[in-house]
């Protein structure tokens, strides 16, 4: 606690002493988005990056980069490689990113990243088909249990927070069910709406306008979710799982200090910007925000999880 | 249901929206009017650039290619006998001989209209149809999307043309081309050989711009000179208006064209040029005078034309509805809708009523600018198009090419890929490989794998599932009605004229 005042107290001094040192940033800051323009990452960033650049001050000016494929890979091994410097920053999203570490061999680890501050928390929702008569968690884990593979679940992927909330799901209530992996929520969501499945694992944002077509089960947060007002939670419920799908913001690791430090400090001051917060709500992104060694302490966590599935059930 | 139809109007009629419809509709023209340059190769072209547009401003122009490149393909297809686009083959069988009558700026004014015709039929047909559709699609679960791709697949029977195994290798090639990326199901790497760019699947549209865009402008260089354009300078100056009422004996023929061309294009994987085909045929069956028809029958224009511009707005509706878009321009233009975050299915009508009901808006218009733009002086200035300098036009569309290619991840190793694709395209091109069947393989074999394999895995590996409901056995039905059919009337055919001889 001492040592922290005193390191601030001298980085303060050698900031107004010494002009040498420019304040940071003096130029444009990329931001590297691992995922095309318009889908649910890249809306997050621009949202983000707005406040971002207010809270950072001195005319700071993020420009967003759009570097997709590989589910995020490229982009986020772009990010790992670019110099430490605070010019270059990306999207950073879990489990996916740790994940993809098991499934594949990345060239970048958690330890490539200075972990800034992880802003997007959106917890999985249990949802089951109308068709399958399936309306409550009990009656649920009755057929699950019932035989092996008995409800079917459409997810967006394997290895992603679906799936391994979905394993992790399957080991507390002793059951096992039958993946069906969609190209992505959407039509994850349609396939349960149709009533081909009996359930399926999204987010809890993507779900918010279809109440009247879907069962909501329960939500997997700590706290009821206000995109899902009257939804139980897991834990309520009795099965203690909190699972979502986060997303966040790295730096390539070794950043200077005061760089490190200014923008942490920025990203702390998005929790109070009321206006932040709103345009997050309007854009359908759960706000929870973790940063700095908090956000990599979630992320060890994040990683300890997919391994644990991993070595249970690979699923490739 | 129709009622957010209505109010999408106002901001389909808003200056930017419309004006993008304008710009496409006389852009589509031109690039129609070129011989070689295809709706398919102007879209996909094009895509890239309207990234940052609004969707309406960069729907509205597809919308307007879209139309104005199925009427631009008449105008050397009657002034040089040489089909702007492939969809516009059957119009030069009358057209042309009308033109060397002296009678091409008739032709031409004919061809605008019926193509006019054919879009607004077109298009009302996606207003009406696709929202009660989008509904019934909830139905369609990984099996039954399995039977459609399938049914698509089948459909390449149509296409196969003159030689069945070009075709079918064309065809194989295109399902080999899905098969590149990760696997959907287990995410294993299927033919990236480490390279990550191509770990999500071959774009489509680099694909597409490889395969349909550089062949043609090859072939521009490689023949500098600009074809012979009498014609072009015999073309009459008569009003537009004042021709209407001799075309309003052909009301049978766009009638007829306009059904035929809406229900090819719902059927995932035929496509205007056969559209026009059968719509041409069965005008002549009907024709009083059918001896007339390739020496200048004005109503086998018409007959063409209508059809042609019939399946566009039609071959939308799979597309919206099921996601599964059963041509290539359908496929390219679904990329725009997802680009701009527009999932196709059921949902897609209550989520962006605006968006989704605009666009149909801007076909409508599309349709209907074309009497406006398309008409008798502004279809002779468009003939002029065909005396621009070759060369030149070439390297113009190499450009966009590039650029277009490279904007879509901003990364060099697509411009290669589109590249390779390109020689790929051009070698199929000399060597007399149809097209079409790759670009279905491509689409339909990559729908077929991944629902036939969720299919099987709700089904938990029993096959039955397949066709355990009503859905899935009409489309099995069907399915086996197209492959089927064509033998049996020809076995038929045959045995007939064997016992007349």
């Amino acid at each position: 606690m001492k040592l922290t005042t005193v390191k601030a107290g001298l980085a303060a001094l050698v900031l107004s002493t010494a002009p040498a040192f420019a304040e940071y940033p003096q130029r444009d800051i990329d931001l590297v988005v691992g995922f095309a323009a318009g889908g649910g990452t890249d809306v997050m960033a621009r949202t983000v990056e707005t406040y971002l650049e207010k809270h950072l001050g001195n005319g700071a000016n993020i420009v967003v980069k759009n570097v997709p494929g590989a589910s995020g890979q490229i982009g986020i091994t772009e990010v790992a490689a670019a110099a430490p410097d605070g010019y270059t920053i990306g999207t950073y999203n879990l489990p996916g990113m740790m994940a993809r570490t098991l499934d594949r061999e990345p060239e970048y680890s958690a330890d490539s990243f200075t972990f800034l501050a992880n802003v997007v928390d959106d917890p999985n929702v249990i949802v089951t088909s109308k068709a399958s008569g399936l309306e409550s968690l009990d009656a649920l884990i009755e057929k699950a249990k019932s035989e092996t593979g008995a409800v079917t679940v459409s997810m967006s992927s394997l290895g992603g927070d679906d799936h391994l909330f979905l394993m992790k799901l399957g080991e507390k209530i002793g059951a096992e069910f039958t993946i069906v992996p969609f190209k992505g929520s959407a039509p994850a969501r349609t396939a349960l709406i149709g009533g081909h499945v009996d359930m399926a694992i999204v987010n809890v944002s993507e779900v918010a306008n279809f109440a009247d077509e879907l069962n909501i089960i329960a939500v997997a947060s700590e706290e009821e979710s206000e995109y899902a007002p009257g939804t139980p939670t897991l834990k309520s419920l009795g099965v203690d799982i909190v699972n979502g799908a986060r997303r966040g913001f790295v730096a390539p690791a070794g950043l200077p200090e005061e760089v490190e430090t200014k923008l942490l400090e920025a990203f702390r001051q998005l929790e109070n910007d009321e206006e932040f917060q709103a345009a997050m709500k309007e854009t359908a992104n759960p706000v929870d925000l973790t940063v700095g060694k908090d956000f990599r302490t979630l992320n060890d966590q994040q990683l300890e999880l997919a391994k644990e599935v991993w070595e249970v059930s690979p699923w490739k | 249901m129709y009622g957010s139809l209505i109010d999408a109007l106002p901001e389909v009629l808003g200056l930017s929206n419309f004006l993008a419809v304008i710009v496409g509709v006389l852009a589509g023209i031109v690039v129609g009017a070129l011989p070689g340059l295809s709706a398919t190769m102007a879209i996909s072209v094009l895509i890239p650039f309207t990234f940052a547009f609004e969707p309406l401003v960069a729907l509205g122009l597809m919308a307007g290619i879209y139309n104005g490149a199925m009427y631009g393909g008449a105008i050397p297809a009657v002034l040089l006998r040489i089909p702007g686009t492939p969809a516009a083959v059957c119009t030069s069988f009358d057209g042309y001989p009308m033109a060397q009558k002296g009678e091409g700026g008739y032709a031409l004014q004919i061809a605008v209209v019926s193509s006019a015709i054919g879009g607004i039929a077109s298009a009302l047909a996606l207003m009406l149809l696709a929202p009660p559709l989008a509904r019934v699609t909830l139905l369609f679960g990984p099996s039954e999307v399995f039977w459609v791709a399938v049914f698509g697949l089948s459909s390449i029977v149509f296409l196969l043309g003159g030689n069945p195994i070009k075709g079918l290798i064309a065809a194989a090639f295109g399902v080999f081309v899905s098969l590149v990326g990760s696997d959907t199901i287990t995410g294993y790497d299927r033919f990236t050989f480490g390279r990550l760019e191509i770990l999500d699947g071959i774009n489509i549209v680099v694909l597409l711009v490889g395969l349909y865009a550089l062949p043609p402008v090859i072939d521009l260089l490689e023949h500098p000179e600009s074809p012979d354009a009498s014609n072009t300078r015999k073309l009459a100056t008569t009003s537009i208006w004042s021709r209407l009422p001799d075309m309003m004996g052909f009301w049978t023929t766009w009638l007829r064209g306009s059904i035929i061309g809406i229900l090819v294009g719902i059927l995932p994987g035929a496509g205007g040029s056969m559209a026009a085909f059968l719509s041409y045929n069965e005008a002549r069956r009907a024709s009083k005078n059918p001896e007339n028809w390739g020496k200048g029958e004005p109503e086998g224009v018409a007959a063409s034309e209508t059809a042609n511009n019939a399946d566009t707005a039609s071959a939308l509706i799979p597309a919206l509805t099921l996601g599964i878009p059963g041509t290539a321009v359908a496929a390219v233009m679904l990329g725009g809708l997802l680009i701009h975050g527009l999932q196709p299915g059921p949902m897609l009508f209550r989520d962006n009523p605006g968006i989704v009901f605009g666009f149909m808006w801007q076909f409508l218009f599309g349709a209907i600018l074309l009497i406006f733009l398309g008409g008798s002086l502004a279809t002779n200035s468009f003939a002029k198009v065909l005396l621009l300098p070759r060369p030149l036009l070439a390297a113009f569309i190499i450009v966009l090419m590039l650029i277009g290619t490279y904007a879509i991840h901003g990364r060099m190793f697509d411009v290669y890929l589109m590249l390779g694709f390109g020689v790929i395209g051009y070698g199929m091109d000399k060597l007399d490989y149809p097209l079409p069947p790759v670009v279905l393989g491509v689409i339909l074999g990559g729908f077929a794998e991944e629902n036939l394999r969720l299919a099987l895995r709700i089904g938990r590996g029993d096959w039955s599932v397949l066709w355990a409901n009503t859905t899935s056995q009409i489309l099995i039905a069907v399915t086996i009605a197209i492959v089927v059919g064509p033998l049996v009337t020809r076995f038929l055919r045959k045995r007939k004229s064997a016992r007349h001889a």
